[in-house]
């Protein structure tokens, strides 16, 4: 009995030798040419907590690919470098990915201004660029390049969603409240042109100043308006001090507010104040489907987190750029560039399309309540309504709607 | 809503702002009148007390008590600070070395407060018993904002009263004009500059526990504050402590009544305002020209 064990012993240990060696080669050869990916992203500033939701998601998503075998069976590599949330910044930080770490395949920048200073450069760079998160209009339209995609939902497509909704809702009159930064008009613009087409009132909109702290001119011009309703483009640091001050003046009270991000930080950190507020969301994190739950759970074993809009997205935006690699066969931008144009993939958000036009990904148009979901420890955005993403893209190289 | 109720609800809204500006500016100001340092770390120090102020009513339960500990915490640490690596440097002349040094002083302080409580932003909730609101004129105002404006009144009767009227406050105005006289009577002059920037810091964490409430704690917090209390310690002149509640109210006016009326221009009314105050008295509305 002991021989014949020594002997079984013996012979799994020369198996699992043999297999190593053999694996060897290859492992080495993957281990030696990664993806690389570069993430120019907020690291420190005032949108450093969009930055850091970026850099957890792309370190899920290398350890769930590199796991699976990699992509073209070669590892994943994202190398970071923090922008600071600054157009020029971000131009020269990317600069050095490009030049000293060859870094030709790029993703992860935070603010649309960066993203816009970004694509003139795209062409010398020999890069290609995946927008995860960058919601102005204008980057697949009259800012349009080649070399540049949109994954995720615009802020146009998050205006025109909010709008399709509202036009069956009580609500009449509304104004609009945005950060003056080139998102903030992008869905000012948008939600202005929309909620006039349902046939709805939009008393004033206001732009509030980039990083602005103090909301109550802005909160007692919403009370002497008499709206009903208030559209809200503010994220991030922004939209917590509005909400808070607005808490306090008990403005929720009078008027329903539809935002245009609904956001987990924001709702995590407002708490019971959070229920009830409506508005666009990039990623629904309730999204019943197997894609999504998928992640769902690989994300809050690792995290103990619920994902953010900004995970879900880039999640979606790194899936897409892995399907287009493999349909493509390689990672040279060019040939990521033409396998990207019409590619269909089915990810966290449902079917997404990039459609070849304008670089645009048609996403679905969801509109969600903060509300109690019994999978969730603290309130998440419920899904209220889905629209098609033939209703919610915008026009070709348009940032408007035809229909 | 008329008109007038209008106005005052917007005149209450700029006060309960200027309050907070006050807590900070009034620490700058010190700082600089006593040791004649611009200190670049104020707005992480602010930020610095929001999360304390967080941390202490988190663990305590009471806005109160992070009200009284974030100050004392802060304070330490300026006091800590001005004592390790400020004293061996006020023999230099060069002011260059103190720019350099509360800079780094904010990048460290930064990282640190990233490293302890991470990325994500801190809410510090409005205490109950203020979290109402008032109808004035038939219009509703927070009870938060009116004790902001109400403390920060109290805040500076006391230590404008402390500076006249106290033997400390004489000392401290004595070293602002001239240390070396101070110095020769027999008085420790860095004993009374350590004291000075712990106070200016405890101010300074104090109104970012105050506006935690408001903004919520972030990482960042304090870079546009900053700015702001630049301005009003120009406005009112270096080193004058009246003065930082001049320019506090009126930055604090020109914030919000800019906003509301010449929303395009907002930003550039405060740096327009310190312009004209610069041109018709160059050392500020209360300052002293050199």
């Amino acid at each position: 009995m002991t021989q014949h064990t020594e002997t079984r012993r013996r012979i799994l240990k020369g198996a699992v030798a043999a297999s190593a060696l053999a694996a060897a080669p290859a492992y080495l050869k993957a281990q030696a040419n990664p993806i690389k990916i570069g993430i120019p992203t907020v690291i420190t500033g005032g949108y450093a907590l969009l930055g850091s939701q970026v850099m957890r998601t792309c370190r899920l998503v290398k350890k769930m690919t590199d796991a699976r075998g990699g992509v073209l069976g070669r590892p994943v590599e994202f190398l970071f470098q923090d922008t600071q949330g600054d157009p020029a910044i971000c131009v020269r930080k990317t600069q050095e990915l490009v030049e000293r770490d060859n870094c030709r395949i790029l993703s992860g920048v935070i603010v649309s201004s960066e993203a816009a200073a970004m694509l003139p450069k795209l062409e010398s760079w020999s890069a290609v660029f995946l927008s995860h998160g960058n919601g102005d209009g204008r980057l697949t339209a009259e800012l349009f390049v080649p070399r540049f995609f949109r994954a995720n939902t615009s802020a146009p497509m998050g205006a025109r969603a909010l709008a399709l909704y509202l036009k069956d809702a009580p609500q009449k009159k509304f104004m609009a409240i945005a950060s003056d930064a080139a998102w903030g008009r992008s869905s000012n613009t948008a939600f202005e042109a929309q909620i006039k087409r349902v046939g709805k009132d939009l008393v004033d909109k206001i732009y509030a100043p980039v990083a602005n702290k103090d909301y109550s001119p802005y909160i007692t011009k919403i009370l002497q308006s008499g709206v009903e309703g208030c559209y809200v483009a503010l994220q991030g640091d922004e939209a917590r001090a509005f909400y808070s001050q607005a808490q306090q003046y008990r403005l929720s009270q009078r008027v329903q507010f539809f935002t245009e991000i609904v956001a987990q930080a924001d709702i995590k950190v407002l708490g019971k104040d959070a229920i009830g507020l409506m508005g666009s969301s990039r990623y629904p994190v309730t999204y019943d489907i197997p894609q999504n739950k998928a992640f769902v759970d690989a994300f809050m074993a690792e995290y103990k987190e619920i994902p953010d809009w900004t995970d879900g997205e880039m999640y979606q935006a790194l899936m897409i750029l892995f399907a287009a690699i493999q349909k493509a066969g390689s990672d040279e931008p060019m040939k990521i560039v033409a396998a990207m144009e019409e590619l269909e993939v089915t990810s966290v958000k449902g079917p997404v399309k990039m459609r070849k036009c304008d670089h645009q990904g048609e996403n679905q148009g969801f509109v969600v309540r903060v509300g109690h979901d019994k999978r969730f420890s603290e309130p998440v955005g419920e899904i209220v309504k889905i629209y098609p993403r033939e209703m919610t893209t915008p026009d070709c190289r348009s940032a408007s709607y035809s229909t | 809503m008329n008109f007038a109720s209008f106005i005052l609800a917007q005149c209450l809204g700029a006060l309960s702002q200027a309050a907070i500006l006050f807590f900070i500016a009034c620490g700058l100001t010190l700082i600089f009148g006593i040791m004649r340092i611009v200190n670049f770390a104020h707005g992480v120090i602010f930020m610095l007390g929001a999360y304390v102020g967080y941390t202490a009513a988190l663990v305590s339960g009471s806005f109160v008590v992070a009200l009284i500990v974030a100050p004392l915490v802060v304070g330490a640490i300026g006091m800590a600070f001005e004592w390790i690596f400020l004293r061996p440097l006020y023999g230099r002349r060069d002011g260059g070395a103190y720019l350099l040094l509360t800079f780094g002083l904010a990048v460290v302080l930064s990282e640190l407060i990233r490293i302890i409580w991470g990325a994500q932003p801190r809410s510090l909730a409005t205490p109950e018993a203020l979290l109402g609101i008032v109808m004035i004129l038939d219009q509703p105002f927070p009870i938060y904002r009116l004790f902001l404006i109400g403390l920060g009144l109290a805040a500076g009767i006391a230590v404008w009263q402390f500076l006249e009227r106290t033997r400390a406050g004489l000392l401290i105005r004595a070293v602002s004009q001239n240390s070396e006289m101070v110095h020769a009577l027999g008085t420790d002059v860095d004993l009374v500059r350590t004291a000075v920037f712990g106070f200016g810091c405890a101010m300074a964490a104090l109104g970012g526990v105050l506006a935690a409430p408001l903004v919520t704690a972030f990482l960042g917090m304090g870079a546009n504050v900053v700015i702001d209390a630049f301005v009003i310690v120009i406005i009112g002149g270096m080193g004058s402590f009246l003065g930082s509640i001049i320019g506090s109210v009126l930055v604090g006016f020109v914030q919000v009544f800019g906003a509301y009326y010449f929303q395009d221009l907002a930003l550039a009314l405060m740096y327009l305002l310190m312009l004209v105050v610069l041109v018709v008295r160059p050392g500020g509305l209360l300052g002293k020209e050199e």
